[in-house]
């Protein structure tokens, strides 16, 4: 009964902060039908600014400013409100333009508005933890509840505040013009403008409140566990989200609801779950996924917010107009738009060009770069075919590259090396095998996650994914017996071919080559025939496909499995190259990372996901030449999500925006060609 | 027994549809002949695309059976009706963005492709084959719709609208259907258009393939039509060859009480 009474307290302050974030986001859904990923990185923010005004001096880029050193309650009131203009600012720079652009691409904006907060925070706050200073309230002793479970006051402060800011906007909901607004607007969104209403004012109005709401909860959370720290909003965004998808998304009692049941269910779950601490982030996943797939419009959620507008990121052009931002693209367009595009012919240019380049490269560290660009290229090739090509937001892909890079790793070390003794050099050709074993068993995978996602459109489908490469994560840290968990695999063996070790930089830039060759040649094929039309058909209108007689679901796994399979091949060899994994290099970041590097290089090309790499990749060393850059390197992941935003809003199909490949075989267009 | 007339190809019977409250289609029957042109005419709201889209899978309807070649298609869903042998328009064109018009095409002869992922992967001479042949035989409906292969290489949604029709129709014939059902193909068009798809029309049938045409344009209707179902209030006004139905009062009534 205490222990249960204890964990029941736990949960209860943790749900609150989960329904105060979860109210952020189902606000702003409601009103502009828009999952901003950034209110994890706005929650961060209010916890950075309380801890920094209440601090008598902070350091920021390494300069000591001095700060008021507020108490609590001033601070966190200027937190609040300066985090809710940051709010309303990024909604004003990155969304706004994008009210009527194809759903894909808010949603891409606001994955790069957290890239570029995060890094920002990280480069002014650094990547250490911030301590909360004391607050007298903090020294009180604890009050004792049925003489057994102990509630200190701050964990009362922090539920009376969630208490009081829900029934606050109850009230202004209710109440308040403004209020009434939103509630028309997030019942039906052209009828509110017919009938008048300033929707701008409105949703800067949600932007304004929501982001408010995240930083009270961020701050909460921070004097909870006592420190601030720019990754701290990435888990309970991602928690809050989940509440709001579980409350039914759009509906703020459900998100209240939704942030409560979370907390709840996390704390019990880590108290009586066996090893329950460790999985306690699996079982908001695992509720999230089974949720989605039984009950998609949440608990108390409407049905119809399932769908997706039609006409894809590469159709639809931004409303933007002009500006010489425009036509600079259009400058960078017209080059990289042919090399993206890429018929044989390129695609064989650009091969020699790297060949020859590796050939010749006389730096061992800048073949290890290049090898790298290769492999993200391969990589982002396998996420573009499910985005690109079949225009599903796949957040969970990293997970099959995952798989490739597991299979192989435990094969040869857990298995081989440390069970049965066997020299790695005596098996070189297991690799070889791996390699489409790996790819297939990805592939499986693949299918399996995607089956549930059939139903799922939009932003449903992103949310459900990206639950799926969180559980994946969870699942490689905790189970040790498979994984080695947090330690990762040691010692993966450099490829060998008949005895000759390749595992000299240049060789290994060679074998990625030869890979990469193969999987562009694959996708090419497999793109340019009727399951390329069909995936391109359901990406541009999935009914109107079906009415052609393409079985969507099907095509739906099968470009999930193409997908999954590129991603388990190339995880072999990445694992193999870097001979050394573990959880950490399969994170969410990774997956938003090659999303990005897709979308510069240009969605639904076969060259754009390499063009993206080499330019990011490229850039991240030349950068770091720069004395700025050496002394806050997370400022180039600013940079790129800074330049992703800048793209969405004008050039939502990426920097090659024209690039346009042909879903014909080669050889059969002309029109006597039969 | 079987009865003395030929079955229909196409058979509704007592087909009910509700969105919510609102009884859009209730008890509708029609029957479509092999290889007629058959015209679905009403008011704007009467609930012929509602009609159209419960024949083709996109809505289920509430209550009501649909038997298609001696098939029951009532739970075959969009696709599997697709594959049955019936292909459709849209009222709003609905082309696939950035795709050329070649490409468009190709999407409507997607049933008859069945090369598998290692055929295709190794470009096996069969796979070839079949792409070639559909190939020449989208450009030969370009031709047939009156478009010619100057156009094949074009983004489709990048053509004017009457030409976007045509490019609709050229890919829901390049299924090969037994019966094509358009949704107001002439709506927006010219004098001179409107008796060019009314021709292309005339020719579909010649091939043997029954169409259900959706039109407001009664000139064209009495001259194509080889028999009329008129619908208003989603309910069946008047049902038979296009002379005898035009001269119903009650059909006057309808279309004279209410502008189109
Ligand atoms: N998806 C839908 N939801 C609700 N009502 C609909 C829907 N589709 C059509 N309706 C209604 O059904 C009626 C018939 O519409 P429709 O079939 O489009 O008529 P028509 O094609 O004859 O002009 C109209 O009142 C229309 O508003
Ligand atoms: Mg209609």
């Amino acid at each position: 009964m205490d222990y249960l009474g204890q964990l029941l307290a736990n949960g209860l302050v943790l749900g609150a902060v989960y329904a105060l974030t979860a109210v952020a986001f189902t606000l702003v859904y409601g009103v502009v039908r828009l999952v901003n990923f950034a209110f994890g990185e706005l929650f961060m923010l209010g916890a950075f600014l309380t801890t920094s005004l209440m601090l008598p001096e902070v350091r920021l880029a390494g300069v000591i400013v001095p700060m008021p050193g507020f108490p609590l309650p001033v601070a966190a009131l200027g937190a609040i409100v300066l985090t809710a203009l940051i709010g309303v600012l990024v909604d004003r720079i990155a969304y706004r333009p994008l009210r009527n652009a194809p759903r894909l691409a808010p949603l891409i904006t606001s994955i790069a508005v957290s890239v570029v907060l995060q890094s920002l925070a990280q480069t002014l706050w650094g990547a250490e933890e911030l301590r909360f200073p004391e607050f007298y309230l903090a020294t009180l002793p604890p009050v004792v509840l049925f003489d057994s479970i102990y509630l200190s006051v701050m964990d009362l402060v922090v539920m009376a505040s969630a208490v009081i800011a829900m029934a606050g906007l109850s009230l202004f909901i209710a109440r308040s013009s403004l209020g009434r607004a939103m509630r028309a607007s997030a019942e039906d969104q052209t009828a509110a403008l017919l009938v008048g209403i300033p929707v701008n004012r409105v949703v800067a109005a949600a932007f304004a409140i929501g982001s408010g709401f995240a930083a009270l909860a961020g701050l909460l959370y921070a004097q909870t566990y006592g420190f601030a720290h720019s990754s701290m909003g990435f888990l309970p965004g991602l928690k809050a989200l989940t509440a709001a998808v579980l409350g039914g998304i759009g509906s703020i009692p459900g998100a209240a609801l939704g942030g409560l049941i979370l907390g709840l269910v996390e704390a019990l779950g880590s108290g009586y779950l066996p090893n329950g601490t460790a999985w306690k982030d699996a079982i908001s996943f695992v509720l999230l996924v089974g949720l989605l797939y039984l009950r998609p419009q949440g608990l108390l959620g409407k049905p119809e917010l399932n769908s997706a507008g039609r006409g894809s990121l590469l159709g639809g052009a931004s409303e933007f107009a002009g500006g010489w931002l425009h036509t600079l693209f259009g400058r960078l367009d017209g080059g990289l738009a042919r090399l993206a595009a890429a018929g044989p012919g390129a695609a064989l240019a650009f091969l020699a060009i790297a060949a020859v380049l590796g050939a010749l490269m006389p730096s061992d560290y800048w073949l290890r770069i290049l090898t790298m660009v290769v492999i993200y290229g391969m990589l982002a090739s396998g996420l573009n075919v499910i985005v690109g090509f079949a225009g599903l937001l796949d957040l969970g892909f990293v997970a099959f590259w995952a798989v490739g890079s597991y299979l192989t790793s435990i094969l040869f070390v857990l298995v081989l090396k440390d069970s049965f003794g066997v020299a790695p050099d005596d098996i070189w050709w297991l690799l070889y095998l791996n390699l489409p074993l790996a790819g297939l068993l990805a592939a499986g995978f693949a299918v399996l996650l995607g089956t549930p996602t059939l139903r799922l459109r939009g932003d449903y489908l992103a949310i459900m994914t990206l639950g799926f490469g969180e559980i994946i994560r969870v699942v490689a840290i905790n189970w040790i017996g498979l994984t080695n968990g947090p330690m990762g695999i040691r010692d993966i063996p450099a490829p060998d071919l008949f005895g000759i070790p390749l595992g000299s930089p240049r060789a290994q830039f060679f074998f990625a080559l030869v890979l990469a060759a193969l999987v562009v040649f694959a996708i090419a094929r497999i793109v340019r025939s009727y399951v390329g039309r069909a995936w391109v058909a359901i990406r541009e209108d999935e009914e109107a496909a079906e009415a052609m007689g393409v079985p969507t679901a099907r095509y739906k796994l099968y470009a999930y499995a193409a997908s999954g399979f590129v991603g388990g091949f190339v995880g072999v060899f990445y694992a193999h190259y870097q001979q050394y994994i573990s959880p950490l290099n399969f994170s969410l970041f990774e997956n938003i990372l090659l999303l990005m590097l897709v979308v510069l290089g240009g969605l639904g090309t076969f060259l754009g996901p390499f063009i993206g790499a080499l330019i990011w990749i490229v850039f991240l060393q030349l950068a770091l030449d720069l004395p700025f850059v050496q002394a806050y390197p997370e400022t180039r992941f600013a940079l790129l999500g800074v330049v992703l935003i800048v793209l969405m809003v004008f050039r939502p199909q990426g920097l090659a925006a024209s690039a346009r490949v042909s879903l014909i075989m080669p050889g059969s267009r002309a029109k006597g060609a039969a | 027994m079987r009865a003395p007339t030929p079955a229909p190809l196409l058979e509704a019977r007592r087909i009910v549809v509700r969105f919510g409250g609102l009884e859009a289609v209730g008890g509708f029957d029609m029957a479509v002949a092999r290889g007629a042109i058959h015209g679905l005419i009403g008011p704007n709201g009467a609930g012929k695309t509602t009609v159209l889209n419960v024949l083709t899978g996109f809505i289920r309807p509430t209550a009501g059976e649909l038997v298609f070649d001696g098939e029951e298609i009532g739970g075959l869903g969009v696709h599997g009706v697709a594959r049955r042998g019936l292909a459709r328009t849209f009222q709003n064109i609905r082309l696939f963005g950035v795709m050329t018009v070649l490409e468009s095409v190709l999407v409507g002869g997607h049933l008859h492709f069945s090369a598998s992922a290692p055929a295709l992967l190794f470009g096996t001479r069969r796979s070839r084959g079949a792409e070639r042949a559909m190939v020449a035989r989208a450009h030969e409906l370009l031709d047939f719709v009156g478009l010619g292969s100057s156009f094949a290489d074009r983004v489709a949604t990048t053509l004017s609208y009457g030409h976007q029709r045509r490019v609709e129709i050229a890919r829901a014939l390049m299924s090969a259907p037994k019966m094509l059902l358009l949704d107001e193909p002439l709506a927006g068009m010219n004098a001179v258009e409107k008796s060019e798809i009314a021709d292309l029309v005339r020719q579909v049938r010649a091939q043997g393939i029954a169409v259900l045409l959706i039109e407001h344009d009664m000139q064209i209707v009495r001259s194509l039509c080889d028999h009329l179902t008129v619908l208003e209030y989603g309910k069946r006004l008047a049902d038979g060859l296009p002379e005898a139905v035009l001269a119903d009062p009650a059909v006057q009534a309808a279309y004279l009480g209410r502008a189109r």
